[in-house]
């Protein structure tokens, strides 16, 4: 891992400033960015202490969607976990049961055969470019309004994102939540004409992606409002935890995929995409670039699938089948938000005794009340939405 | 006297009801265009190609419950909608749809649009505080902020015009233009600087994007209006649309031309142009994302006036070099 | 200031160029779009071949569920109006759809392909009531022309790995196979017969593919 040319701040904001001693122009306001809100990508709140638009203090409230998922999937069989799991990054699912099947089959030592690891990196690279269309829209949502420039983006996002779910429905049948993948490998084949369909489809994205990065990163406005916006020092980042594209905006060199392979990525070359300037902007860079280099790698990817079985395990036929011998795993897999860790804790029966997920989320918001601070109300909702939070798995 | 009173009654009433109905029909256009912009359909379902849809909007905002907050100021908060209609409707009454059809050609017919356009920011700013809501507070403050600020390019750019012509008066404007060349044509490098001038400040004196800070819903949910439901809020929308539609009508007349075309002069080319900066201007709204306040504030007072003075000097030159 | 209206009048002909594009709406509900084949929306439940009802009251899709929605009144062991072997029967199944998460488990584990998915691209009810499968629709579900391809059978075909085709004749195909028709032979199949063995292959399926005479009944009580 590797730091090139990182963000360093000298004079941090404090996150826990008192505001009883803070010397306001005016009056300080406290607005409570409230959980029912256009902008708040999910049911999240933040209050914002203003003193005038300026935001002087930043205090994210997380846990509006707690579902008590972890516990719950304590008293489900491994078999039923990834439906369950399916709906924590509810933009991108596949990746979810990917990192959950990975424990699992890191602690029974099963083998995913081959065939099954291309498909899953099919799956993942896929998820990734409708994960980052799905931001993008949203991000433009946010800077343009949804009546207005903003929501031209985001259907056109949504038009392109359309293609890739009818890709994922021809192979699971579903949509969203696909429960596709099971312990040992996955559940459906892929259908005779796939490939075809997925060259098509890339066709209409590839070229759509030069339209969008016209219509953002090369719009004045778009870059008045994301350049030098929500800078994120590299060590402040490190410190927190954060991962994924907001890390690599920040300079340093790391993704799960190049650096501890999963899947197959040890059998392609995966281009790393970072920036420079850890803002808005650095991480609208990183995350169209990872769609360019995920249709690069899909199109190179698809019609090479080796053949062969796609589960090294047995089908599941009772849901007791599988039990896990007590033992501690953790997996991590690079998700479109970041890394996405399981943890699982097994005791020798059909249910998990502990189940943790690691979510990439949680700690990008945790970057808030550093990198908020300083800007106006307009700054906030922008810099949330670089931040490409998903409440589903932040509160799990 | 009464002959100028029957006329100017007959007229305003005759004028009130087109625009109002062209803001109706306006609804729908913006529907299916910022659809087509984006390419799907828009309203198809109500009526012949969705053409009854602002019907059923009406319909459906006619049967919201009526809600005034708590501890909203009832009085401002009542009055403030049928106030912005009233006041985007009132410069409609000295714009020259064709050379007979006026309301009231008064002599200072700029001087009345400028004021009473800036009559609206009272019932915006008004909104925004007797709702007592933090969203509605800051938008109109933010409101305030941005529409006194763009008063200054507005006139500016409206300068421009009465100096070319020499009256204040819109339909000797037009009738300059039609006499000799339409202000964009010639003098072009004063006309249409000026023209786009007038054209930015007059989308933020509407609050369109790129200037729809003040109701950005992306962070305020609705802005000045959020508070406001029912019957209310569609006064609210419809008094935005006249807005935009007098204000097209307007910069058609000072620069355009009004009613003159090449050919066969009348209503028809004002009607014409003025929808055709109506869809210039919502096609604009639809395809760009929106300025930061201080970014907006900036554009005005470093760029937009600076260069509203010079082309008031230049003007100014031309009309005495000539 | 160039810059600015550089990058609008590109975003504007952006715009413009989507105008003249052709819609990609959908006019529901006079055009319905297709769905894709395994597209999971509703449930049926089946018969046999000869008329006979295909559950048998295992009651294991019951408890593979996640969400719990399947309710089954198990009527043990009588025997068949049709084969006159002894047999287990459900007599009573009621599936809730209003909490069904369409995981598609409760295919995948029916012994006897009893239960399938249907791909019906649109389910609109006036209540909750509506949503709750009863038997009777389960089975009226059956005749629904919109099937999904997933069966149990074809779903745990796709998973096992292939076997090499036997040198002597197989026994004649099973019925509900695995070799489909057209919709999609698994790229996995490597030769023409295809995966044609789920049930003989020892390991893979303990429950024997559609095989109802064994009642299969599980073996150790699986949830608590």
């Amino acid at each position: 891992m590797t730091a090139l040319r990182t963000v360093q701040i000298t004079r941090r904001v404090d996150p826990h400033l008192s505001v009883d001693r803070y010397d306001p122009e005016g009056e300080l306001m406290l607005l409570h960015f409230g959980p029912q809100h256009p902008s708040t990508h999910g049911v999240f709140r933040m209050d914002l202490y203003l003193d005038g638009e300026k935001v002087v203090k930043v205090v994210p409230h997380v846990g509006y969607l707690h579902r008590a998922v972890e516990k719950l999937c304590e008293t489900l069989a491994y078999v039923q976990i990834t439906p369950i799991v399916d709906k924590n990054d509810y933009v991108a699912p596949m990746t979810n049961e990917q990192a959950l099947n990975m424990a699992f089959e890191a602690a029974l030592k099963l083998e995913v055969p081959r065939r099954a690891r291309w498909m899953r990196t099919l799956f993942a690279e896929l998820q990734r470019i409708a994960s980052h269309l799905l931001w993008l829209g949203t991000f433009a949502l946010d800077l343009g309004g949804a009546l207005g420039g903003g929501s031209t983006v985001f259907l056109h996002c949504f038009r392109e994102r359309e293609l890739v779910l009818d890709l994922f429905e021809d192979v699971t049948g579903a949509r969203f939540h696909y429960n596709t993948h099971t312990i040992g490998g996955n559940r459906h084949d892929l259908p005779a004409g796939w490939s075809a369909k997925v060259h098509a489809a890339l066709d209409v994205i590839g070229p759509r992606l030069d339209e969008y990065e016209a219509m953002t990163l090369e719009n004045r406005i778009f870059l008045d409002r994301t350049s030098g916006v929500g800078q994120l020092d590299t060590e402040l980042a490190l410190e927190l935890g954060i991962t994924g594209p907001i890390l690599r905006a920040c300079g340093v060199d790391h993704d799960l995929r190049r650096d501890a392979p999963f899947h197959a990525y040890d059998e392609v070359k995966v281009k790393v995409i970072t920036s420079q300037g850890g803002d808005c902007l650095a991480r609208a860079r990183v995350r169209l670039g990872e769609m360019r280099e995920s249709v690069r790698l899909v199109r190179q990817m698809v019609d090479a699938v080796p053949e062969g079985s796609i589960n090294s395990g047995k089908p599941v036929k009772l849901p007791v089948q599988t039990k896990i011998p007590p033992t501690q795993v953790y997996v991590a897999i690079e998700t479109p938000r970041g890394e996405l860790g399981s943890y699982l804790i097994s005791d020798g029966t059909q249910f998990p005794y502990r189940l943790k997920i690691r979510p990439p989320s949680l700690h990008a918001l945790s970057a808030l009340p550093y990198i908020v601070p300083g800007g106006t109300v307009s700054d906030a909702v922008a810099i949330l939405g670089s931040l490409d939070p998903i409440m589903g798995e932040v509160d799990r | 006297m009464s002959e100028g009173l029957l006329h100017g009654v007959v007229y305003s009433v005759l004028i009130v009801t087109v625009v109002l109905t062209a803001t109706a029909l306006a609804l729908w256009f913006e529907r299916k265009f910022a659809a087509r912009l984006q390419t799907r359909l828009g309203p198809t379902m109500v009526g012949p190609s969705g053409l009854l849809q602002p019907v059923a909007d009406l319909l459906k905002l006619l049967q919201k419950e009526d809600i005034v907050p708590q501890d909203a100021d009832p009085a401002i908060f009542n009055i403030t909608p049928p106030l912005a209609a009233l006041a985007a409707l009132g410069a409609a009454a000295v714009v020259p749809f064709s050379p007979t059809v006026v309301a009231s050609d008064l002599d200072v017919g700029v001087l009345y649009v400028l004021a009473v356009g800036a009559i609206t920011v009272l019932p915006v700013f008004g909104a925004g505080w007797a709702s007592n809501n933090k969203l509605a507070l800051l938008g109109g403050m933010r409101a305030v902020a941005q529409s006194i600020s763009y008063e200054v390019p507005l006139l500016l750019s409206a300068m421009v015009p009465v100096i070319l012509s020499g009256s204040l008066r819109l339909g000797a404007i037009v009738q300059m233009q039609a006499d000799h060349h339409w202000f964009v044509v010639w003098p072009f490098f004063i006309g249409i600087p000026a023209f786009g001038i007038f054209l930015l400040a007059m989308l933020a004196e509407s609050n369109r994007i790129p200037f729809d800070i003040p109701e950005a819903e992306s962070e305020l949910v609705a802005g000045v209006t959020t508070e406001y439901t029912g019957m209310k809020f569609a006064v609210f929308y419809m008094a935005e649309y006249i807005h935009t539609l007098v204000a097209s009508a307007v910069g058609a007349a000072l620069f355009l031309g009004g009613w003159d075309g090449p050919f066969r002069p009348g209503l028809h080319w004002m009607v014409l142009k003025t929808l055709l900066l109506f869809a210039g201007v919502y096609w604009i709204r639809w395809s760009l994302l929106r300025f930061r306040s201080d970014q907006l504030m900036g554009l005005c007072w470093k760029v937009l006036v600076p260069t509203g003075v010079a082309l008031v000097a230049a003007a100014a030159a031309w009309v005495v070099l000539r | 200031m160039s810059g600015y209206f550089a990058s609008a009048a590109r975003a504007l002909a952006t715009s413009l160029r989507n105008l003249f594009r052709r819609p990609v709406t959908v006019e529901f509900p006079e055009v319905i779009r297709p769905r894709a084949e395994r597209y999971r929306a509703s449930f049926a439940l089946l018969h046999e071949e000869d008329g006979d009802e295909a559950c048998i009251g295992c009651l294991q899709c019951e408890r593979i569920c996640p969400s719990e929605v399947i309710s089954i009144k198990a009527g043990g062991k009588r025997e068949s109006p049709i084969s006159g072997k002894k047999r287990g029967y459900a007599d009573d199944f009621v599936l809730d759809l209003n909490a069904c998460i369409y995981c598609e488990l409760c295919v995948q584990v029916c012994p006897t392909d009893a239960i399938v998915m249907t791909r019906e691209p649109e389910q609109p009810a006036y209540g909750r009531e509506d949503l709750v499968l009863t038997m009777a629709r389960l089975y009226a579900n059956e005749k629904s022309k919109h099937r999904a391809w997933g069966d149990a059978t074809r779903l745990n075909g796709m998973q096992v790995p292939p076997k090499p085709p036997k040198v002597e004749a197989p026994a004649p195909a099973k019925p509900a196979a695995a070799t489909t028709p057209a919709p999609s032979p698994s790229n996995a199949a490597p030769d023409s017969p295809a995966p044609a063995a789920p049930g003989s292959s020892p390991g893979a399926t303990p429950g024997g593919g559609p095989d109802r005479s064994s009642s299969s009944g599980p073996s150790e009580e699986g949830t608590p």
